[in-house]
């Protein structure tokens, strides 16, 4: 699925811009950012354990980045993420996309999801996490993934080893408590610019 | 141990980018994590007729104010494949250089005709086709006098494919000092739509704008 090594007639990419200040809010009526309920109203749910991921985005100053577009993907309870390539593979999840989407007013968010698990049949399995994309104004899309403080899968996760250890910490969402009904909490700052910036990662590609 | 990619540059007179640009490189993906930073978005985008044609706020109403103006173009992967079935987002300002949304305070006129807000979607070829209204340019930094010049916003979002961009006008005298453009460099005329005339139409003119989706901004192959 990657291009890596196709290196002939490439065409010169459109440059990306920023969001800018008026992405229309309307836009994501459809959006939803409870992963648990891939359709409004129905019984049904996915496996895996019901958790909930609230976070903030912070600019340089530690301010709150107001008006940016957030999108969330991960992988299912056990590890399989839902592409075009895996719709008719046996550990699919039916009940379950790992997409959200959500434009933040004043910079905070709120995602119900599950806990994704480890694809074990992988060579290099991935420690759980989510990669979130930023759009925001005055910068084009930046991405990383987010992972659970404590799972042991971490000290394997190649993305985690692939930087500073010091680093590493800053990818790592927190317990927090439980919610009224019982699910538990993971808290995440993540910081555009500055001190203790969130590591950003980039494609081979560019 | 640690393998960097670009150093993100930051746009000159621009606060925003300035407090949110990061100042580290940015981190290479290992091989191993790469397919999973390619999120893929379900289709789960209701359109309704009429969206694609932002001059009129609904099949019959009237116009809005300003040039209405058709925009076509393909949208293909850095291999010349098509992208098809994409969901285009598209909004821009109305002829007086103002947006519909409720945090543009910049108090200039309105058009109770115009919302500014599309959507449409590529066929099997990757082609797309909306009609909106000329925009104006705004000034965006009144303390520094600067301007933003006219100018399209548009994502596109279908499969993993994932672009949000700009489609300026050539000749608009605030390009130049744009500072978005000028991060772009010469590599800023792939944002400008082509014109082309609309002798029989009803359109002040034509602009053809082919997007292309590489770099870091994968795109997954459903029929490969
Ligand atoms: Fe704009």
């Amino acid at each position: 699925m990657t291009h890596s090594n196709a290196k002939i007639n490439r065409l010169t990419p459109t440059n990306e811009d920023t969001l800018g200040p008026y992405y229309p809010i309307s836009l994501c009526d459809n959006d939803s950012m409870d992963m648990t309920e891939i359709r409004r109203g129905i019984i049904l749910e996915p496996r895996g354990e019901k958790i909930v991921i609230e976070g903030c985005i912070k600019d340089i100053n530690g301010n709150l980045a107001n008006g940016c577009l957030l999108e969330f993907w991960q992988a299912n309870a056990d590890g399989v993420y839902r592409t075009p390539l895996t719709e008719t593979h046996p550990k699919l999840d039916p009940w379950f996309n790992g997409y959200a989407r959500h434009r933040t007013k004043d910079g905070n968010f709120s995602l119900k999801t599950i806990r994704p698990g480890v694809n074990t049949d992988l060579d290099h399995p991935r420690a759980p996490n989510i990669t979130l994309t930023i759009f925001s104004d005055g910068i084009m899309r930046v991405v990383t993934q987010l992972f659970f403080d404590g799972d042991p899968a971490n000290e394997n996760d190649p993305l985690l080893l692939s930087i500073d250890k010091n680093l590493r910490e800053r990818l790592l969402m927190k317990p927090a408590g439980e919610t009224d009904n019982g699910l538990k909490i993971y808290k995440i700052d993540i910081i555009m610019a500055g001190d203790n910036e969130t590591p950003f990662f980039d494609d081979l590609l560019s | 141990m640690t393998r960097y990619g670009r150093q993100i540059e930051i746009g000159p007179t621009d606060n925003t980018s300035n407090e949110r640009t990061p100042r580290n490189r940015l981190h290479i993906i290992p091989e191993e994590a790469r397919a999973s930073f390619a999120p893929y978005a379900p289709y789960n985008y209701g359109i309704n007729p009429g969206e694609a044609d932002m001059t009129r706020l609904a099949p019959g109403r009237p116009r809005a104010e300003g040039d209405p103006i058709k925009v076509i173009g393909k949208i293909t992967d850095e291999f010349g494949r098509p992208i098809k079935n994409s969901l285009i987002e598209i909004w821009n300002a109305n002829k007086y250089g103002r947006y519909t949304h409720i945090e543009d305070h910049s108090g200039l006129a309105l058009d109770p005709n115009f919302l500014g807000i599309g959507r449409t979607l590529t066929d099997q070829n990757g082609h797309y086709e909306f009609w909106t209204i000329r925009p104006g340019a705004y000034l965006a930094r009144p303390d520094i006098n600067r301007w933003r010049p006219k100018h399209i916003h548009m994502s596109i979002r279908g499969g993993s494919s994932r672009l949000i961009t700009q489609m300026y006008f050539k000749g608009d005298p605030h390009n130049d000092s744009d500072p978005m453009r000028i991060l772009m460099g010469d590599n800023f005329d792939k944002n400008i739509g082509i014109e082309f005339e609309t002798p029989d139409e009803d359109f002040n003119c034509g602009y053809k704008f082919d997007i292309v989706i590489g770099g870091r901004n994968p795109t997954f192959f459903e029929d490969i």
